[in-house]
Order: C-alpha cells, then sequence, then structure tokens
C-alpha cells in the first residue's frame, strides 16, 4: 500500500447533505461527530465544502427538488469520492417510497457505494457503514495516476 | 551643451511649444509637436543631471518678462473671480496684487544676484517633470481624443488643453530651477492658472465650481508666498531664497518658513485644503494624471524639502511633520470608503503627499532620504494608475469600483497594468514601500514621545492603505463573469507607450534601487545631511536595518516559474465557484432560488458606510486641519 | 567561535529545511491537545499528514489558471520570510515579505468569484489590519531599542526583549490567535472542523491547491513562533519555551471562547494590543532606556 493510499484511508473529510430527510438521520450523524463517539479519530471530519470532501453523507429521499442539487454536489467533489446513503430513505425511499413527489432512493440520482439502513441509523451503524467504505477504498484503484 | 542652455530649453521649450500648440488646432501637427518636445525634454533633463547644477541669472529682460506677465496673470485671475462671482477669488486676488504691486514699485525689492539655483534637488524635480510629465501629455493625445469623441464634441478645445498642459511643464520647471522668492511666487501662481484651466476645461457647471474652488485655495498659496517675500525682505534684506535658508533662524525667518510651508500644504492638498484636489478628479483623467498625482502637487513636497534644512530642530518642523501625517491618516481612512476609482486615488494621493512632507519635516538624514524615494516612486505609480483608470472609465463608462469588477477577462491588457500599478503602491518589490520602510525608520534616529505616537500614525494609515488597495486588487481578478462581457480592448500606439513606458521605468527603477538611491538620492541629502546609506548588490543597507529587493524579485521569478510547472503538471479542470448546490448550468453566477427562479449573485464591496462617511469625517479633518495651521503660525509667533 | 558560528548556521538550516515538519506535528499535536480538552481520543499525530497527501492526490479542481501560481506564490513568500527570519534579517521587511504571501491568498480566494470565498477573503483583509500593526510596531520596538531593524541586534543585546517590551510579547498571542485562526478570531476560516461562510477564504481551494496553502499556512504558524522565541534569544530553549506556551494558550483560548465578529477583533487587538506596545515604548522613554 502506498502513502497515497494509506492517506486516504486515514483522511476521509465529509460532506453531510439532508436530501429531505425527515432529520432523524442527520441528528444521528450529528451525534456519530460528538465527542461521544469521536469520528475524528479516524481522520473523518465535515468539512461542508464540496471541493474538499471525500465522502458525501445523504439522508433523506431524492426528489425532483433536489435532484439537481444532488447532482451539483456530486459533480463538485473531486475523485476519489464515495456516497453514503445513510438511512432507508436515502437507500430505497423508506417510508416514502412510491410516494409521487419522490423519486425513491438517492442512487436513482447519484451512484451510491454504502447503504446504510435504519430508521433512524444508530450512530454504531455510520461507523460500521465507514469501516465498510474504507475497505472499498482500499480494494478500489485510485481513479487518475499516483504521484 | 552648457548647463544654462539647458535650463532655457526645460523652461523656454515648453513654452513655446504651447503656444504653438494653440495656435494649431490640428490632430497630426499636435502629435508631432508633444512627441517632439517629449523627446527634448526628457533629454535636457537627462544632460542635466550629468552637467550637475549652475548658478546664473537670466538677463534683465527677464525680470522684466516676469513682472509684466505676473501683473497680467493676477488681472486675470481677478476678472475670473468677477466673471464666476466668486466673492474669495476676488479678494484673494486682491490681497496680491495689491501687495505685489508695493513690493515692486515702491519698494523695488525684487532683484535677486543669483535668480537661478539649480542642484541635485532642482534636477530631481525636473526629471520627474520631463519625463513622466512627457509620457502623461502623451498619453493624453489619445485619451482626449476618446474624450471628445464621446462628448461629441463638434469643435475640438484640444488646442486650449494642450496649451495649459505644456504650460505646466514650464512653470514646473522654472519654479523649481528659481531662488528669487518672487520668481518661485510668480510660477507658482502660473500652475495655479493651469491647473484651474484644466480642471474647467469641459465647462459643466461641475467642472467651473470645483475649477474655482480649486483657484481660490491656490491663491491662498499665493498670499502665503507673497508674505513670505515681505518677511524675508524685512527681515534679511533680500529675497533670495538660498540667503533666507542659510540665514540665523530667529522669529522671523521661522515665520517666512511658515507662511512657505502653508503655501506648500495648499499646492499639496493637505488639510485643511484637501477639498480642491478632490474635487479636481472632475476634470479630464490626463489632468488628474499631469497635475494631481504625478507632477503639480509634487511642489508642495519640494517646498517642505528645500526649507527642511533650515528648521532643523525648531518646532515649526514638527509642526509641519505633524500636519502631514495627520492628513494621511484622515485621508487614509476616508479612503476606505470610497467606490470610485479617480476619489479613491485622490485621497491616496493625497496621503502620500502628507507621508512625503511628514518624513521631510522630521528632518533627520533617514527621512529626508525616505520623503525624495517616496516622491520619486509615486509620481511613476501614480501617474499609471490614473492613466489606466482614464482608459478603464472610457471603456466601461463608469468610475464605480463596483462595476469594474472582473477587469481582468474584460479588458485584460489594462487590467494587468493597473494590477502592478496597485502592487506598486504598497507592496514590496517596488519603491513605494522602500519609502515607508525608511520612513517607520525614524523614529530610532530621534526617539521622542511625539515623534513614536506620529509614527504609530503612520503605522495605522499604512494598515488602511493596504486594506483599500488589496481589497481593490481583489476585485480585478474576480473571474466568473456572464459570456459576452470581455470587450474589444483596443489601444492606440500613445496608450501602449504611455502605459507600457511608465510601467518598465517603474519596475527597473524598483529593480535598480539601489542605484537609484545612489544616484540620485544621496547627492540630494548629502547637501545638508550626513550620508546612511551603504549599498551594495543584495541590500541596500540604512543605518537602521536592511532592505533587499532583489531576492523579492527572484522570489517572484521562481514563482512564476514554479507556478507554472505545477500548473502544467497537475492541471485542473476549471470548475465554477460553490453556491450550496444550486449553480446553474451555463452561468457560473447565477443559482436557482424560490420557485426555481434563477438569480445572480452580487457581492457588494466592503465599504465601512456605517462607520467612515465623509459627511461626518470631512468637515471635522477640515476643521483640525485649519486649527493646526493656525497652530503653526501661533509656534512661530510664541 | 568559529565553532558556535557553525552550529548557528546548521541550526538556522535545519530550522529552514525542518518547519514544513515542525509545522504539521504541530497541527497534529494541536488537534489532539484539542481533542483531549474535549474530552475525546482525537486523531494521531501526524493526521495532517496524511490530510495533505490526500489532497494532492485528489483529482484537481481549480477556479481558474491563475489559482495555482498565486497559491504557490503564497508558500514562497511565506518560506522567504522565514529564511529570512532564521537568518535574523530585517524585521520590517519581513513582515512586508508575509505581507505579500497573505495578498497572494486573499487575491486567490477573489479570483473564484464565489461569495463565501469573496467574503472569506475581506475578512482575511481585517484580520491582516488587526494583526500587522502590532507586527509594526513590534519591530519598530526592536529597532527603537537595539538602533536597527535587524533581528541579530536582539541576539547581541544585553536583556532578553521579553524584559524590555512585555508588551509586545503579550500582543504576540492576539498575532498567534489571529494566524492559527482560531477562537474568537477565526472569522476568515477556521482551523480545520469549525465552519465560517463554508470554508471562509479556503473555499474554492481544493485538491493541490488546498495541500500548497495548508502547506504555507503550517510554515507560517512556525514563522510566527519563531519571531515569539526571539522574545528570549539569549537562551533558545527559554525562548521555544515562551513560544510554546503562548501556542497552547491559544489552544486554550481557542476551547472557551466562541467566534466573535470582525469588528470585536480589530477592536481588541488594536484598544489591547496596539495600545499596550505603544505605551510600553513610552514607558521606555519615560525610564530613560532608550
Amino acid at each position: 500500500m502506498t502513502i497515497m493510499d494509506k492517506s486516504r484511508l486515514k483522511s476521509l473529510w465529509v460532506l453531510h447533505y439532508d436530501c429531505g430527510s425527515c432529520n432523524g438521520c442527520d441528528i444521528e450523524i450529528l451525534a456519530a461527530l460528538t465527542p461521544k463517539f469521536d469520528v475524528e479519530r479516524f481522520g473523518i471530519v465535515n468539512i461542508g465544502d464540496p471541493k474538499q470532501a471525500d465522502v458525501l453523507l445523504v439522508t433523506g429521499p431524492a426528489n425532483n427538488r433536489n435532484k439537481d442539487v444532488l447532482k451539483n454536489l456530486y459533480d463538485q467533489m473531486p475523485q476519489p469520492k464515495l456516497v453514503m446513503a445513510i438511512g432507508t430513505c436515502a437507500c430505497t425511499g423508506g417510508i416514502f417510497h412510491n410516494c409521487p413527489n419522490t423519486l425513491g432512493g438517492v442512487d436513482k440520482v447519484i451512484p451510491v457505494d454504502v447503504y446504510i439502513p435504519g430508521c433512524a441509523v444508530r450512530p454504531e451503524q455510520i461507523i460500521d457503514g465507514v469501516v465498510l467504505a474504507l475497505e472499498k477504498l482500499k480494494g478500489n484503484a485510485p481513479v487518475e495516476e499516483d504521484e | 551643451m552648457n548647463p544654462e542652455t539647458l535650463v532655457t530649453i526645460n523652461v523656454g521649450l515648453p513654452v513655446v511649444s504651447a503656444l504653438a500648440l494653440l495656435v494649431l488646432n490640428d490632430k497630426r501637427i499636435r502629435t508631432a509637436i508633444v512627441s517632439l518636445s517629449a523627446l527634448i525634454l526628457v533629454s535636457s533633463s537627462f544632460l542635466l543631471y550629468q552637467a550637475g547644477g549652475v548658478v546664473f541669472s537670466p538677463g534683465h529682460i527677464f525680470e522684466q518678462a516676469v513682472v509684466i506677465l505676473d501683473f497680467a496673470l493676477l488681472l486675470y485671475f481677478l476678472y475670473a473671480g468677477l466673471k464666476t462671482k466668486s466673492p474669495q477669488v476676488v479678494l484673494l486676488g486682491l490681497a496680491q496684487i495689491i501687495p505685489a504691486a508695493y513690493f515692486e514699485f515702491v519698494v523695488k525689492g525684487t532683484h535677486v544676484e543669483n535668480i537661478m539655483v539649480v542642484d541635485s534637488l532642482s534636477i530631481l524635480l525636473t526629471l520627474i517633470v520631463n519625463i513622466v510629465g512627457s509620457v502623461v501629455v502623451i498619453y493624453a493625445l489619445s485619451y482626449m481624443e476618446e474624450h471628445e469623441h464621446h462628448l461629441q464634441m463638434e469643435k475640438s478645445t484640444q488646442n486650449r488643453f494642450f496649451f495649459f498642459m505644456i504650460m505646466l511643464l514650464a512653470a514646473m520647471n522654472g519654479l523649481v530651477y528659481s531662488n528669487s522668492l518672487y520668481w518661485i511666487y510668480f510660477f507658482w501662481e502660473v500652475t495655479t492658472l493651469c491647473c484651474y484651466e484644466l480642471i474647467r476645461h469641459d465647462m459643466t457647471e461641475e467642472a467651473i465650481q470645483n475649477s474655482t474652488l480649486a483657484l481660490w485655495m491656490g491663491l491662498v498659496g499665493g498670499v502665503a508666498l507673497i508674505g513670505t517675500m515681505f518677511v524675508s525682505y524685512y527681515t534679511i534684506g533680500n529675497i533670495s531664497l538660498s540667503d533666507l535658508l542659510v540665514a540665523t533662524p530667529g522669529q522671523y525667518v521661522l515665520l517666512a518658513f511658515a507662511l512657505m510651508a502653508i503655501a506648500a500644504f495648499t499646492k499639496s492638498a493637505q488639510l485643511p485644503f484637501q477639498g480642491w484636489l478632490l474635487g479636481a478628479m472632475v476634470a479630464p483623467t490626463p489632468v488628474s494624471a499631469l497635475l494631481h498625482s504625478s507632477t503639480m502637487v509634487n511642489i508642495g513636497v519640494y517646498t517642505i524639502l528645500r526649507i527642511a534644512p533650515a528648521i532643523q530642530g525648531t518646532y515649526l518642523t514638527y509642526g509641519i511633520a505633524f500636519v502631514g501625517i495627520f492628513t494621511f491618516l484622515i485621508t487614509s481612512i476616508i479612503a476606505l470608503s470610497q467606490k470610485l476609482s479617480k476619489r479613491i486615488l485622490a485621497y491616496s494621493t493625497v496621503g502620500n503627499l502628507g507621508l512625503m512632507i511628514f518624513c521631510a519635516a522630521m528632518n533627520t538624514s533617514l527621512s529626508y532620504s525616505a520623503a525624495i524615494i517616496l516622491l520619486v516612486f509615486h509620481a511613476m505609480s501614480k501617474g499609471l494608475l490614473f492613466m489606466c483608470a482614464g482608459i478603464i472609465e472610457n471603456r466601461l463608462h463608469t468610475r464605480a469600483i463596483e462595476d469594474w469588477a472582473g477587469l481582468i477577462t474584460r479588458l485584460p491588457i489594462t487590467a494587468k497594468v493597473m494590477m502592478v500599478g496597485i502592487i506598486s503602491m504598497f507592496l514590496p518589490l517596488f519603491g513605494v514601500l522602500l519609502g515607508k520602510w525608511a520612513a517607520i525608520g525614524i523614529t530610532s534616529t530621534a526617539p521622542s514621545i511625539l515623534g513614536m505616537v506620529m509614527v504609530a500614525m503612520m503605522v495605522i494609515g499604512s494598515s488602511a492603505t493596504t486594506l483599500f488597495w488589496a481589497k481593490w486588487l481583489g476585485s480585478f481578478v474576480i473571474t466568473p463573469l456572464v459570456k459576452g462581457t470581455a470587450k474589444n480592448e483596443e489601444l492606440s500606439a500613445g496608450y501602449k507607450l504611455s502605459l507600457f513606458g511608465v510601467l518598465g521605468l517603474n519596475i527597473l527603477t524598483s529593480l535598480g534601487s539601489g542605484y537609484v538611491i545612489k544616484a540620485i538620492v544621496t547627492p540630494i541629502v548629502e547637501m545638508n545631511y550626513q550620508l546612511v546609506w551603504n549599498i551594495d548588490v543584495l541590500t541596500l543597507h540604512s543605518q537602521v536595518g536592511d532592505f533587499m529587493i532583489l531576492p523579492l524579485w527572484g522570489a517572484l521569478v521562481a514563482i512564476f516559474i514554479l507556478g507554472n510547472l505545477l500548473f502544467k503538471s497537475k492541471g485542473g479542470e476549471i470548475k465554477p465557484p460553490y453556491l450550496s448546490g444550486e449553480n446553474v448550468k451555463d452561468n457560473p453566477i447565477a443559482f436557482r432560488t424560490t420557485a426555481d427562479s434563477v438569480v445572480e449573485y452580487n457581492v457588494a464591496g466592503m465599504f465601512f458606510d456605517s462607520e467612515i462617511t465623509e459627511a461626518r469625517w470631512v468637515p471635522l479633518s477640515t476643521l483640525a486641519g485649519v486649527l493646526l495651521n493656525l497652530a503653526l503660525l501661533a509656534l512661530v509667533m510664541l | 567561535m568559529v565553532n558556535t558560528m557553525n552550529l548557528e548556521r546548521t541550526i538556522q538550516v535545519l530550522f529552514i529545511i525542518f518547519a514544513p515538519i515542525i509545522g504539521g506535528l504541530l497541527a497534529g499535536l494541536d488537534r489532539k491537545i484539542t481533542a483531549r480538552m474535549q474530552g475525546r481520543v482525537g486523531p494521531p499525530l501526524l493526521q495532517p499528514f496524511y490530510d495533505v497527501i490526500k489532497l494532492w492526490g485528489k483529482e484537481p479542481f481549480i477556479a481558474s489558471s491563475l489559482q495555482p501560481i498565486l497559491v504557490v506564490g503564497y508558500l514562497v513568500f511565506i518560506m522567504t520570510g522565514l529564511v529570512l527570519l532564521a537568518f535574523r534579517r530585517d524585521m520590517l521587511h519581513i513582515i512586508f515579505t508575509l505581507t505579500l504571501a497573505d495578498i497572494c491568498l486573499i487575491v486567490a480566494a477573489y479570483n473564484s468569484g464565489s461569495p463565501y470565498s469573496n467574503l472569506g477573503a475581506r475578512r482575511e483583509l481585517l484580520a491582516m489590519l488587526s494583526y500587522e500593526p502590532l507586527m509594526v510596531l513590534t519591530a519598530m520596538g526592536i529597532q527603537i531599542i537595539t538602533g536597527s531593524f535587524l533581528l541579530e541586534g536582539i541576539f547581541t543585546y544585553h536583556l532578553p526583549l521579553l524584559v524590555v517590551l512585555p508588551a509586545a510579547f503579550v500582543a504576540q498571542q492576539f498575532i498567534l490567535i489571529i494566524d492559527m485562526k482560531k477562537s474568537p478570531y477565526d472569522v476568515s476560516g477556521s482551523s480545520h472542523a469549525h465552519q465560517e461562510l463554508v470554508r471562509g477564504v479556503y473555499t474554492e481551494f481544493s485538491g493541490y491547491t488546498m495541500a500548497i496553502v495548508e502547506l504555507g499556512h503550517w510554515i507560517k504558524t512556525v514563522f510566527i513562533l519563531g519571531l515569539m522565541s526571539y522574545f528570549w534569544a539569549q537562551n533558545p530553549i527559554i525562548g521555544a519555551g515562551l513560544a510554546l506556551s503562548l501556542w497552547f494558550i491559544a489552544i486554550l483560548v481557542d476551547n472557551i471562547y466562541p467566534r466573535l465578529n470582525w469588528k470585536h477583533m480589530l477592536r481588541t487587538t488594536w484598544i489591547t494590543g496596539f495600545t499596550l506596545i505603544l505605551a510600553n515604548l513610552v514607558g521606555l522613554v519615560v525610564l530613560g532606556v532608550i
């Protein structure tokens, strides 16, 4: 494993976007970032800027209003990037599945790497999901030429 | 070619050219005369520099001519005052004509042994006037064509315009060569005339009002100089400046100098006389570039540089310094609130002149050097900035700098030149900052509480200038703009010559600032003070520290090379800015908002509107200025 | 005699070469201490290095072709300032060199055109307006006391600078807090996680440009700490101790105070810092020290 790979695993900067969620999952995400769970020890930092983020945490179902914003934020993130759909609404549309105003899960708009179901998701599950994401990163070759 | 001839050329040639330009109102002839005059003046100033200086008196016929022209001038001022119904002008005109007549015909005291004394200081001013002045006049050729085309004028009044522009060069040269207070006073009032006529050139209501303001404030200076003449004659028996400078500084000699200082304040628009310079911005931009930044306003600084050696250690000199630094502080802060390009430049000019006056009046070898360094580099930088501002204003039809955002994509060449001009005003790599660095070192040579307070004022003012230059600089490069805002930027040959000429000169003299100090600054300082500079290849050593310009330029070159290498190797996709994910396709500055409507965002500039308002600051500071000037006079009388 | 000079030179050169590493380690230590103060474990010490390396490897997005050059300008001018500081050159000249670096960053932030970046850039200017006069006054104090702006003068003066210019030392605390972008003065772009106007002045930097800016920021912090250590130049251990204690206080203050706005920043730094130093200098004149 090169230094670059190791650094990518040890430094995950997160962009958190609420796509129409009831805020239940969002509160749990914030809880994960608090000192009780302290995800910063894994190098995870909630940076609000897509241009500097590695992971996009999405909650809530995709709908016609937020699909453009979601796509835009995803496009503004440079590779290598991961998307984590947090909560059942983000995974499949959840309780709002098949409602006329929702499109369903977030993967209808952008490619998702990790699905974390739950309503609401528990912080421990979020951390598990991050570990899964890291595994995925380890297995993936980086998108562009390595230094 | 002997120095007397060179002096005569420097004063006489512009007069001849001006008259020719007045009479021959043809574009091509005008270009030829201006270019030829420029060439001759630049050459003659270099030759005069080589010659080193001279002391002589032109013939008696010239003395008589000056008297006749002077009274003609004063009568014209009275006429102007009556025509514009300005009581101040009439009263001040009378306050000059009556004493002058008395002095000339009753006292008969106007004769002086050596009328022309040309030394290193005179030559420095000549170099600035002839070189920068010539370039600005060449710029004016292109500018006035655009200006008159814009105003859709049927008959060109450029003959009058260029008559006064070139006449100013003659008057400036004459002033700095003169040793007779009467001749100094005469040339001084000729510059007032040129200033008046040039500000009112466009003949709009605003122009006429502001030119009258400039006129009466200038006349205050004239009255002060008449006062100086009288005091000098009745104290030392003649009106030779060189004799006055070596006289024992008794109460009345100091009064003469105080009056000269007040005259200097009127010319350099120090508090409380700053109003005329701000108002003068209504004039066509070449006027601002020539008179109000790089040549005429330097007369005030020149005066203080002349009298400073004679008033070392007196309370007067610190009083003058205080007026200078106070002006610098106040104008730098007010400039933070200004939204119009020329007003920012005007306030900055007044402030920098105040700084130069402060340095000269602090009267140490280092501070005197700092004043001269600032004088030289400020003339180039400010002239360049005004010229660029004029071009941009002509193209965009606005002076509001908020509307100038993103100029680097709309008018790339002019924007880049202006950006370098702004950088040259407040960042190391260029000479103005070298001057400021030297100025901050003043306190060491005489650590007094007043000295420290004044330098602290300078530090605050300096920070304010950094702020307003930097925010203006940043606004030039705001890039994502809607397509179709790029303009065709056609710069005439005259524009290119003037912009790149001054820019090139600024860069060369900054790179070679050590040489400039050795060749130009030290001869002047040496006349009256001990030397403090020790120049070697990389470093300028002064008695208080080292300034290294060349390593910074080396770093700059490294940055360009490394930056370009980095960009070539890593590249990068250009992305629109972050707008919370609501970016609109194809419009980098628009975002989607309520009801899916598309709105373009707009970030207003930072102007401290609630804290710094001209309505509050200007009257208070003008009042403070009046009190300070009165205090100066009181200082010498007590 | 030659040996001490060689030793000094070697230390200076090593200081310059290792400044980025020292800066990164200090940043890591900063995050660790902050975490412990907040009752957390915190990231590993080498975390900042992982961050910068990861940033370097990201797909490059830039705001314009000017941005990489300006960002390199920021880094190079800060390094120049550091070199001049290490070799004890003219303090005022060094301050102006740092201004050059800051202006490069600010213009790069304006360059992107983003409203967040724009607001961050102007707040960065206000931050500069807050601390630069303090640095210049400190330089003035050094010049008045030792006779020259050359930092070498501090080393040959018979008293440590802390004794003659205590107010300037206190003012350095303000400078450090503003530079490290710690509360209460983190108005233009907070240290790592805390958001202000998205990322404030850093909003539109990404990938390799962000990595270079981070690197530059580390070196700038090392620079200021180096300057603080000169307040006891006669003994570098004590000097480093002084610098590190102010650094620790900055972290402590960050965890206690909330963010204030720019007016507060300007007011407190000027009223406290500026006036203090001026009073210090006047006091020295009155006491006859200078």
